[in-house]
C-alpha cells in the first residue's frame, strides 16, 4: 500500500552506491516528492511572470499578498479533503460533500434569516452548530448505508450527492437566499491575529484531525479496514462503528467547509455551492500521495494538495490564460503527478537503468515510511 | 438466512420442493434486480395512466415511448457503453465532458466547412481518443479508473472551454436534415415517430447486448469484473488487459457517438452541456440492475432504466412540481434499488 518499491527485488550485494544517490532515490521514491516539486515550481513560476507574488505585507494588522490569498483559497479544499482523506483510507469515497457543502449553508442561512437578530453572536453561533449538525446528519447517511447496509460507498454517496443538491433546493425554496450577518461573514472573509479565518479554521481543524487520527489507535483502525476489512474486523476492530465515525467526520468537515466558502458571499446558491468540489477534494487527496484502494494516507500530503490545487487555479490567471481553461491545467498535473507515481513507470525507467549497468546492483533501500509526513 | 436453515431441517420430506425451489430462485434472482426495473417503469406507467389520461389520448402510447426515447436517445447510449465499464468493476466519470468536447468540435469543424462525412466520424473518434486515453492509463500505469478518468474529464472539460465558451449554432444542411428527418407513424393526435438519434441509440443497444452475451469478449467483460481483478480472466485464458483497455474504449467512443447525438438534438454546442451527464449515466445503469462491484448485470436492464430516468422527468413535469423534485425522485429511485439490490446480494449469501 505505501508507495516503496518493493525492497525484496533488489539483491542486497555489496553497497556501491554513494550515500548521495541513496538519498536521493529515497527522496524521489517518497509519495509526496513530485506533488511538492510541482507546487514549488509553480509558486517559483508565478514568482517570476508576476514579480510582487511572493511578497507579504501587513497592512492594518493583517496579512496581505497572493501567498495569503492562495492559503485562504485552500482552506476549503483542505477541509473537504481531510474528512474524503480519512474515508479514503477505508476503503470508501464520499462523493456527496459538495452537496453536504450546499445543504449545510442553505440550512445556515435559512435559520440566520428566519432570525430576529442575524447579528446577535448567539444567534450565528447557533447557525454555524446547526449547519455542522446538518453535516453530520448528512454524513450519518452515508455511513449507515456503507457501513450499515454495506452498499458500495461510490453509489452510497452518490445518492446525496444526487438528492442533496434538490434538498438544498427544498431548503431554500429555490431562491438564493442572502443575509447580512457580520459575524457569520467573519468565518469567511475575517482575520485572527492578522491571518485570514478561513486559514486559522483550516489549520485548527487540521491539527485535530491529526491528533485524533495520529495519536489514538483510530489511524491505524483506518488502514486495517482499508486494508482488509474482514481481516481487521476479526482482529477485534470494530469496523462498522469506525467506518461510520469516519463519513459522519467527513460529513461535519463538509459542513464546515460550506460555512467557510458561502460565509463571503451569504449566499445560500443551492446550485452552485460545492459544485463538482468533490472532485476537487478527491483531487488533494490524491496529489497528497494516498491511493484510492485505501489503506495508507498521508494527511500531511492534504495540505501540499490543497496549496497545489490553489496554486494551479491561480496560476492559470497569473499566466493571463483564460481562466476557464483551468480544468485542462488541473488535467495535466493530475496525469503528470499519477503518472509519475505509478509504479509502472518506475518499474520501467529502472528496467531501463538496471539493463544500463546490470553488474552492479543497488544498494537495499530501506522502504520509505512516510509515517512522519503525517506529525 | 434463517429460512434456509429451516429448509435445510425439513430437507429429507421435501427434497423435490427445495429442490425445484431453487432452482427456481436460482434463475429468478439473476434477474430480479431487473425485474424490480421493469416493475418500477410498470408502476410508473401505471401512475402516469391513472393520472395524466385524457378522454381522447392515452397516457401510455407510442407517442410517449417514441417521446421518452427522443429526448434520452443520448443518455441511452451513454449508459450502455458505461455498462461495459461497470461490468468490469470500473468507472468513467469523462463522459459528460466529452459529450460537450464532441458538440463543440461538431460546430467548429462545420464552421470551418468540413463536409458532413468527415465531421461525425471525426467526432466519434474524438470520444474513441478519450476512451483510449483513460484505458491505457488505467491498464499501463495501473491508476484507478476513479482517477484516470477523472483526469480525462478535466482534460475534455479544458478543451472545450478552449475550443469556445459560447454557445455555438450548428448551421449545416447535411447535418439539419439528418436531425429532421424521421418515419412517422400512425396520425392526427396518434402520431408518433422514429428519427436517426432513436435508430443509432438502438442499434448501439442492440450491438451491445450481442457482443456482451454472445462473444467471448463480452464474457471477458463479466470475468474481469467478478474474477479477482481479471486473475481469474487471465487463467481461463482470456485476453485481460486487452479487455480493459477495450472497455474504456467503448465507453469513450459511446460517448462520442452520444456527444453527436446530443448536437442533434440541441442543434449546438457549448461548453456547459454535459456536467453531471456521467451520473445520469451510472444513475441509469445502477438502476437497471448493474452493481457497480462489477460481474453483475445486463444491458437490456440499462435500457430500461433508461426508461424509468425519462419517465421520472415527465412525470415530474406533468405533476408541475419544481425541476429539483426529480433529483431528489432520482436519488430516492436509487436509494430504493440500491437496498433491493443488497437485499437480494444478502440473501443469496
Amino acid at each position: 500500500m505505501s508507495p516503496t518499491t518493493a525492497p525484496g527485488q533488489r539483491a542486497a550485494g555489496p553497497a556501491r552506491g554513494s550515500r548521495g544517490a541513496d538519498v536521493w532515490r529515497e527522496v524521489t521514491h517518497h509519495g509526496l516528492f513530485w506533488p511538492l516539486l510541482a507546487l514549488v515550481l509553480l509558486i517559483l513560476a508565478c514568482g517570476v511572470a508576476s514579480p510582487g507574488f511572493l511578497d507579504v505585507t501587513v497592512r492594518d494588522g493583517h496579512l496581505f499578498g497572493q501567498l495569503v490569498d492562495l492559503m485562504r483559497n485552500s482552506a476549503t479544499p483542505l477541509l473537504l479533503a481531510l474528512g474524503m482523506c480519512l474515508v479514503i483510507a477505508t476503503g470508501g469515497i464520499d462523493l456527496s460533500v459538495g452537496a453536504v457543502m450546499a445543504i449545510a449553508l442553505a440550512v445556515s442561512l435559512t435559520y440566520l434569516d428566519n432570525a430576529a437578530d442575524p447579528s446577535a453572536p448567539g444567534t450565528v453561533l447557533t447557525a454555524v452548530l446547526l449547519g455542522l449538525a446538518v453535516g453530520g446528519l448528512g454524513g450519518m447517511f452515508n455511513g449507515a448505508m456503507v457501513a450499515g447496509l454495506g452498499i458500495q460507498p461510490f453509489i452510497a454517496t452518490m445518492i446525496l450527492m444526487v438528492a442533496g443538491r434538490g434538498i438544498a433546493m427544498l431548503i431554500t425554496q429555490g431562491q438564493i437566499t442572502t443575509v447580512t450577518s457580520p459575524p457569520f461573514k467573519s468565518i469567511g472573509s475575517g482575520f485572527v491575529l492578522g491571518v485570514p479565518t478561513p486559514v486559522v479554521i483550516a489549520v485548527v481543524t487540521f491539527g485535530l484531525v491529526v491528533l485524533l487520527v495520529r495519536r489514538t489507535a483510530l489511524g491505524m483502525f483506518l488502514e486495517s479496514i482499508g486494508i482488509n476489512r474482514e481481516a481487521s474486523r476479526l482482529a477485534g476492530v470494530r469496523s462498522r462503528r469506525t467506518t461510520w465515525t469516519v463519513y459522519v467526520i467527513a460529513g461535519v468537515l463538509a459542513g464546515l467547509a460550506g460555512l467557510v466558502y458561502g460565509a463571503p458571499t451569504m449566499a445560500a446558491d443551492a446550485n452552485n455551492i460545492g459544485l463538482m468540489k468533490e472532485l476537487d477534494a478527491i483531487m488533494v487527496v490524491v496529489l497528497g500521495g494516498t491511493k484510492l484502494d485505501g489503506g495508507r494516507f498521508y494527511l500531511g500530503g492534504l495540505l501540499v494538495g490543497a496549496m497545489l490545487l490553489s496554486t494551479l487555479e491561480r496560476a492559470v490567471i497569473i499566466f493571463q490564460l483564460p481562466s476557464q481553461t483551468t480544468p485542462l491545467f488541473k488535467a495535466l498535473v493530475l496525469i503528470a503527478v499519477c503518472v509519475a507515481a505509478s509504479p509502472t513507470l518506475r518499474a520501467m525507467l529502472r528496467g531501463r537503468r538496471r539493463a544500463d549497468r546490470s553488474d552492479a546492483p543497488a544498494a537495499p533501500v530501506e522502504t520509505t515510511p512516510a509515517q512522519e509526513v503525517t506529525a | 438466512m434463517s429460512t434456509d436453515e429451516m429448509v435445510r431441517a425439513e430437507r429429507p420430506a421435501a427434497t423435490v420442493v427445495h429442490r425445484a425451489r431453487r432452482a427456481l430462485s436460482g434463475f429468478d434472482r439473476r434477474f430480479l434486480p431487473v425485474l424490480g426495473t421493469i416493475l418500477t417503469l410498470m408502476i410508473m406507467l401505471g401512475v402516469g395512466q391513472e393520472r395524466y389520461s385524457t378522454e381522447r389520448v392515452d397516457f401510455i402510447s407510442m407517442k410517449l415511448l417514441s417521446n421518452l426515447l427522443v429526448d434520452n436517445s443520448y443518455l441511452l447510449v451513454l449508459a450502455v457503453g458505461m455498462t461495459f465499464v461497470i461490468l468490469t468493476g470500473g468507472i468513467d466519470l469523462s463522459v459528460g465532458a466529452v459529450v460537450a468536447l464532441v458538440g463543440l468540435s461538431i460546430a467548429e469543424m462545420f464552421s470551418a466547412g468540413l463536409p458532413i462525412v468527415v465531421v461525425l466520424p471525426v467526432a466519434v473518434l474524438i470520444g474513441t481518443t478519450c476512451g483510449l486515453l483513460i484505458g491505457v492509463m488505467v491498464q499501463v500505469f495501473d491508476i484507478q479508473p476513479f482517477i484516470a478518468s477523472l483526469a480525462v474529464m478535466f482534460l475534455a472539460r479544458g478543451l472545450a472551454n478552449v475550443i469556445s465558451v459560447n454557445s455555438l449554432k450548428i448551421d449545416d444542411d447535411g447535418f439539419s436534415a439528418l436531425a429532421a428527418w424521421s418515419l412517422k407513424f400512425g396520425e392526427g393526435r396518434e402520431l408518433w415517430r422514429i428519427n436517426a438519434s432513436i435508430v443509432v441509440a438502438l442499434s448501439v443497444l442492440l450491438i451491445a447486448f450481442l457482443v456482451l452475451h454472445y462473444t467471448r469478449f463480452g464474457r471477458s467483460v463479466y470475468g474481469l469484473g467478478a474474477g479477482d481483478g481479471g486473475a481469474a480472466v487471465n487463467l481461463m485464458g482470456l485476453r485481460p488487459a486487452r479487455t480493459r483497455v477495450w472497455v474504456y474504449v467503448i465507453s469513450g467512443t459511446c460517448a462520442g457517438i452520444a456527444g453527436v447525438l446530443f448536437a442533434l438534438y440541441t442543434k449546438s454546442g457549448f461548453n456547459l452541456t454535459g456536467i453531471g451527464m456521467e451520473l445520469d449515466a451510472i444513475a441509469a445503469v445502477v438502476i437497471g440492475g448493474t452493481l457497480l462491484s462489477g460481474g453483475v448485470g445486463f444491458v437490456l436492464g440499462t435500457g430500461a432504466g433508461v426508461l424509468v430516468y425519462g419517465l421520472i422527468q415527465v412525470l415530474i413535469a406533468r405533476e408541475g412540481l419544481d425541476s429539483w423534485w426529480t433529483r431528489v425522485f432520482i436519488g430516492v429511485v436509487l436509494l430504493a434499488f440500491v437496498v433491493l439490490q443488497r437485499v437480494l446480494a444478502v440473501r443469496r449469501r
